[in-house]
């Protein structure tokens, strides 16, 4: 992994950053707010030092206070892989930019995050459910959906979901079972 | 007590047509480009193919436009396998999570559990012992082996030959039968361990693996020597859904696909992982893009793997299988992403630890999600039969597709 990168990025991006650049093990890491998710993506795929032309992975995260975009960019000019964390979106109505005006690969993963999270991407062509049925009303992977039956917790984490006894599958409670990890 | 008849199906009055009785893709159209999907033009018409049809490689549905004999469109439907496996993840522990990854890509499920241990042992600072390195490397080519040759035996299927497939298993249940003996599992093996492996190579495995490397390359020659001579698969795949290398990097394409357009991308060599950076082996790339190229990747690379376990069989060095762990592993909060080269591209996990002995947030990214898409694409002014036969190139297994 390259060294300098974090260096460039903090020199290109400057402000922009929330947070400084992480590097661990083969992973560097940059956070930005949602304003200018666009615009460095754009940036990262154009600059000339930096070259992030390929799209690895797109997916949405939801850490209970918020939602989250994250991307993994592989670069074609030095081999480096950055991973791009867009965070600030409301959890109630969460909306960002579409990636497809750059990569038309990311169509199906965000339509896969809308289904999963109800993160609206704006500019998707085809931006409805890909995984579960049509008429489903709720996002599974949202941190406020609990398992019908959740046998599957281990003993050593704090809140068992099956002694939460009334609560359908599919309801979107207030709650949130696990607390954000802050990172 | 009187017992109800039960109505005849010859009764006129049971038959009713209901609005079910008609196929209509979907009455009211979500998105701009369903509307434009769903709109027919003189002379076009829908098929639908699947859910259960033997070339979608398990479980997929194809709404395809035609025109005639011409695929004008057309609009996968995903889900029928979907399992939710990332909501498990982040609902049992990491180890737990290992066996949750492993039925996703039932072909080469080895490279399902590599991905995940991959992060979590980024996650908790883990060094694996040089020996279980080899052993995953080991293992991992072997499993690359078995699904290509099951590739090859589909493909040919796919377009109408039967005999390949039964070549291709002779070769593909050696290696599962090797593996099982190995692992004590056919197909799921369940084997990578956070920071090692479950045990060490045994004799049966070792005596199987001897045997079988003893004439592996003149089987696969012969198997080969089946397929890329014949006019007829040649003639049928040679510029079939063509994919040139700006369209398949803008598409997100990783693997032998991208290899396939002239793009020499491969994590072994550029993001290397374990022991490969001391390995020596070629990336095989073909310039044409089209479906013939595709498969020819796929069986250049089996050579190579071949040549890799050679080498490890030579270099494996003695010592523990598995690093020194607590049993219950409670990594920092972090995150991290592992990523393997499999038989598809790019499988990968992004794992987001909290603190607790669960992940928080477990992706799980598939290369056959990201393939499945250029289906559409691809397949546009081509007859109904070459959609299959783009598909089975694209090589998608719908268990890693729908998680």
């Amino acid at each position: 992994m390259d060294r300098r990168l974090a260096a460039l990025l903090q020199e290109t991006f400057g402000e922009r950053l929330l947070a400084p650049v992480r590097q661990r093990y083969d992973e560097s890491e940059i956070r930005i707010a949602l304003k200018d998710a666009t615009d460095t993506l754009r940036t990262l795929h154009d600059h000339p030092a930096l070259r992030f032309e390929m799209l690895i992975d797109l997916c949405g995260v939801d850490t209970g206070e918020e939602m989250q975009v994250v991307y993994h960019l592989s670069s074609s000019k030095s081999g480096d892989w950055l991973r791009v964390i867009v965070s600030g979106l409301d959890r109630s109505a969460p909306r960002i930019a579409s990636a497809t005006f750059m990569w038309p690969g990311a169509e199906w993963m965000e339509r896969e995050a809308y289904d999963m999270f109800g993160i609206i991407f704006e500019g998707n062509r085809d931006l409805r459910r890909i995984y579960m049925p049509d008429d489903y009303r709720s996002h599974p992977l949202r941190k406020d959906f609990y398992l019908a039956d959740d046998a599957s917790r281990s003993p050593a984490a704090g809140v068992r979901n099956m002694e939460r006894v009334g609560t359908p599958a599919d309801a979107t409670a207030a709650t949130v079972l696990r607390k954000s990890p802050g990172v | 007590m009187t017992q109800q008849m039960r109505p005849s199906l010859d009764d006129p009055r049971v038959a009713i047509p209901a609005d079910s009785t008609w196929y209509e893709p979907a009455p009211s159209p979500q998105t701009e480009r369903q509307a434009e999907f769903l709109t027919l033009r003189e002379g076009e018409m829908f098929v639908n193919m699947g859910p259960q049809h033997p070339s979608t490689h398990g479980v997929l549905r194809v709404i395809i436009k035609v025109n005639g004999e011409k695929v004008v469109d057309l609009d996968p439907v995903l889900g029928y396998l979907h399992r939710g496996v990332e909501k498990l993840c982040e609902n049992a522990d990491y180890h737990q999570a290992i066996c949750y990854t492993d039925p996703l890509e039932y072909v080469s499920s080895l490279f399902c559990e590599a991905a995940p241990v991959a992060a979590f042992e980024k996650l908790m600072d883990v060094d694996v012992p040089r020996r279980a390195q080899y052993i995953r490397v080991l293992t991992m080519e072997l499993n690359r082996i078995a699904s290509h040759t099951l590739f090859q035996g589909w493909m040919a299927l796919d377009l109408g030959g039967i005999t390949p497939i039964l070549w291709a298993f002779i070769e593909r249940d050696e290696i599962v039968d090797m593996l099982a003996a190995l692992t004590g599992q056919k197909l799921l093996y369940n084997y990578y361990r956070i920071g090692g492996v479950n045990g060490d190579l045994n004799h049966e495995f070792m005596s199987r693996l001897g045997t079988w490397m003893s004439r592996a390359a003149a089987q696969i020659d012969s198997n080969l020597a089946l397929i890329n001579e014949n006019e007829i698969f040649v003639r049928r795949t040679r510029g079939l859904g063509v994919l040139d290398a700006k369209t398949a990097l803008k598409m997100g394409v990783t693997g032998p696909n991208l290899r396939a357009s002239g793009v020499p991308f491969d994590l072994r060599r550029d993001r290397p992982y374990l022991v490969y950076p001391e390995l020596e082996f070629d990336v095989p790339t073909r310039d044409e893009g089209d479906s013939l190229a595709r498969y020819l990747v796929r069986m250049d690379e089996i050579k190579q793997s071949i040549r890799i376990i050679d080498q490890v069989l030579h270099e494996m060095p003695d010592g523990p299988v598995m690093a020194k762990l607590p049993r219950l592993l409670r990594p920092r909060p972090g995150r991290a992403f592992g990523a393997v080269e499999g038989p598809r591209g790019v499988y990968g996990t992004y794992a987001i630890s909290d603190g607790t002995d669960q992940p928080f947030r477990m992706r799980i990214h598939d290369p056959s999600f990201v393939h499945l898409q250029l289906v559409g694409p691809l397949t546009k002014g081509n007859l109904i039969a070459d959609t299959m036969a783009v598909m089975a190139s694209l090589d998608p297994v719908m268990g890693g597709v729908d998680k």
